[in-house]
């Protein structure tokens, strides 16, 4: 009998902390070499179900899990934040990790290495730092590092998420190639690519119940889920998000940048790695601005250069807030991170959208924010305990509750559903129509934008 | 010369820290302690691509020794000869080892504590990637106090308050590494180190002449206090 299947049987998963479980009497089969498409909100569960599969819900993820699952073969699974799974110091031996735990021979490990690269398009010499790679490049590494062990079964968690159109079908297609006639099961929001290339299609609803299971073509004829970003829809309106909520509390100034250089450079002092070149823009007030580019050009740290939260190796940036106390630095620039979990200071969500504001002495209205997100009902939880989306929305709502008049996001779309999303838009959107300068860093084309920047091709170590 | 450094094994850059800590039992007179250190000050000017990270590796030693100082002249009969080379003797001991930790590549170290040292192939891959980890922290700090200064709650100049802030800071990046291990724990199961058996290595560890050139070189330093203890 082939291997790769993978089975649920009356599985129940309830994470310490919550009342309710998050998957509740699940029964899914899927059958050796079987291609799925795993979708569903945001919050409902899907990173839950690719967890379990991995045994590791109840041994590294603690909680109460009750029932079956069991996974038939090898199996390689690809997480959200790819930092977390690099393991060396270079992109080869990062790769190698898993054939040498197979106990390969030296010519094979490599001969897997350097096929598996070249099947992601990660175009660097072996010894190529992992520390300098973005983030898609990273996710790349990781998927790279997957394949490496040939796996009967691949679990890939918003494998494309984080990269650019151009660079997403790359992945895509590296996947699909590399994954032959294997099991595959791919979480996604934007699944709309995905769709002629797996066999079936199972939505859940929030709660982690299954809300539909079946081919593709009976997904596309039942009209999908609410919530799912259904091929071929428009992107959802920005909702409405009232002026108060957004109005800049300080005046908002233009921000110039001119011929910014950025570089990085390691401890040792050895190496150098050129994060941005030449970077020039303008950032005029009431105006949504998108720095875009391919990944790895330098979005996230042009966004961090025209801040003041780093210092510029040449060029200026005008305002200089490089210098500024903390306090007045947050009064004027509110700065949304990539990754949420970095940012958040206190133990329960109601306190992280508080803080920065109450240190400012501006008043708040917490409950109606988290409402205006959909976060309500989670206000007495820990952050840690919201789903990759919800953090984002967290995050967000934190950084911006007390009203800066410099709006900076780092990829504020990224794992949001058509509803979630449409709150994230609104709401920078809302802030643009009320004066403030909105800029964010993006490689998703619906992102609602008045002017568009582009950083150059992904500039390269020196 | 000054790149030797990243070429040499990390093995022999391990044992300069374990020579110098042989050796720092035998600083026991003050030009002793002043000629060793001079030495590897000396060989720190010559091998070491950059001499800001060795000098930031001494002021952390030097904090060590100076308390070391004090307390030895307040209990010691206040014999200040005996104080200064007792603080030396923790500069010699710690500070040789601290900078070569620094320029040891997690991965390659690995390569040789299983096949050069034979140490258990599971245990020394995930102290590999602890390690990797590890150099991942500077940038996650770097990541935590932008976001910190971006929400107003980053310290002014006030004593109190940084300290407060790095507590605070320090408590925030235990937290994500803790998180961090799990999801890294969770992926490399997931790469089949969950049931690795026989592990191979993707690298040889071999020792080039440089390699025992420098081995030779980090005897001969940490031999420095012992020869001129005999000696004298």
């Amino acid at each position: 009998m082939r291997s790769g299947a993978i089975s649920f049987r009356g599985f129940t998963w309830r994470p310490v902390g919550r009342k309710n479980p998050t998957i509740a009497g699940l029964d899914l089969h899927i059958e050796p070499g079987e291609r799925v498409l795993l979708v569903g909100p945001s919050g409902s569960g899907k990173s839950t179900i690719l967890h379990a599969a991995a045994g590791a819900l109840g041994t590294t993820i603690s909680g109460e899990a009750t029932g079956d699952v069991s996974v038939d073969g090898r199996l390689g699974l690809v997480l959200q934040n790819p930092a977390d799974a690099i393991v060396a110091e270079r992109i080869g031996r990062d790769v190698a990790f898993g054939p040498e735990n197979l106990g390969l021979p030296r010519d094979e490990i490599w001969r897997r290495v350097d096929a598996a690269l070249a099947a992601v398009r990660l175009d660097y010499p072996r010894d190529h730092l992992t520390s300098a790679l973005s983030g898609g490049e990273q996710q790349r590494l990781v998927l790279a590092g997957v394949l490496a062990t040939e796996p009967d079964v691949v679990l890939l968690d918003e494998p494309t998420s984080m990269l650019d159109a151009v660079a997403a079908e790359r992945a895509r297609d590296a996947v699909l190639a590399a994954v032959g006639d294997r099991t595959l099961v791919v979480v996604e929001h934007r699944f709309e690519p995905w769709l002629d290339h797996v066999d079936r299609v199972v939505a859940l609803d929030p709660g982690g119940v299954v809300g539909f299971d079946g081919s593709v073509a009976e997904f596309l004829a039942s009209g999908g889920r609410p919530r799912l970003w259904m091929p071929g829809a428009p992107p959802p309106t920005p909702i409405e998000i009232p002026a108060e909520f957004v109005s800049p509390a300080v005046v908002p100034e233009a921000v110039d940048a001119s011929d910014v250089v950025l570089t990085t450079r390691m401890i040792r002092g050895t190496r150098r790695h050129r994060a941005l070149s030449g970077f020039t823009a303008r950032l005029a007030p009431g105006t949504t601005t998108a720095i875009t580019g391919p990944s790895g050009a330098g979005k996230s740290t042009a966004l961090l250069a025209m801040t003041g939260l780093v210092r510029v190796s040449g060029g200026t940036v005008t305002p200089d807030r490089t210098r500024m106390r903390s306090r007045e630095l947050a009064r004027e620039v509110g700065w949304v991170p990539q990754n949420p979990e970095l940012g958040f200071l206190t133990t329960s969500v109601r306190e992280e959208v508080e803080r920065t504001a109450s240190v400012l002495g501006v008043e708040v209205e917490a409950d109606e924010l988290l409402a205006l997100v959909g976060l309500e009902r989670f206000a007495p939880s820990h952050p840690y305990r919201l789903s990759g989306g919800e953090q984002r929305r967290l995050a967000m709502i934190s950084a911006l509750a007390h009203r800066p008049g410099f709006v900076a996001l780092d990829e504020p779309t990224v794992g949001q559903d058509r509803d979630t999303w449409a709150v994230v838009t609104g709401w920078y959107t809302a802030a643009a129509r009320a004066g403030a300068v909105v800029a964010l860093a993006t490689h998703d084309p619906d992102a609602p934008r008045d002017v568009e920047i582009a950083v150059g091709e992904a500039v390269t170590a020196t | 010369m000054r790149t030797l450094i990243t070429r040499v094994n990390p093995l022999v850059l391990l044992s300069v820290g374990a020579f110098s800590l042989i050796g720092s039992f035998a600083v026991r007179s003050l030009p002793v302690a002043a000629v060793t250190i001079g030495l590897y000050a000396l060989a720190a000017l010559i091998f070491l691509p950059t001499w800001r990270y060795p000098l930031a590796c001494l002021a952390f030693s030097g904090f060590a020794a100076v308390t070391i100082v004090y307390s030895t002249w307040r209990l010691g009969g206040q014999n200040t000869e005996v104080a200064a080379v007792a603080g030396l003797r923790i500069l010699v001991l710690a500070w040789p080892g601290s900078v070569m930790v620094g320029f040891i590549d997690p991965g390659r170290l690995s390569d040789y504590a299983a096949q050069t040292l034979r140490l258990p192939a599971r245990g020394v891959a995930a102290f590999s990637a602890a390690l990797q980890r590890f150099s991942g922290f500077a940038q996650t700090w770097e990541s935590l106090e932008r976001t910190r200064r971006a929400r107003g709650v980053a310290p002014g100049r006030h004593p109190v308050g940084q300290v407060k802030h790095s507590g605070s800071m320090a408590f925030a990046l235990l937290v994500q590494a803790m998180r961090g291990a799990s999801s890294s724990s969770i992926a490399m199961d997931a790469r089949g180190f969950a049931d690795a058996r026989g592990r191979t290595w993707a690298e040889p560890a071999t020792w080039s002449r440089m390699d025992l050139a420098g081995l030779a070189l980090a005897a001969a330093l940490g031999a420095v206090p012992i020869v001129c203890f005999f000696a004298i």
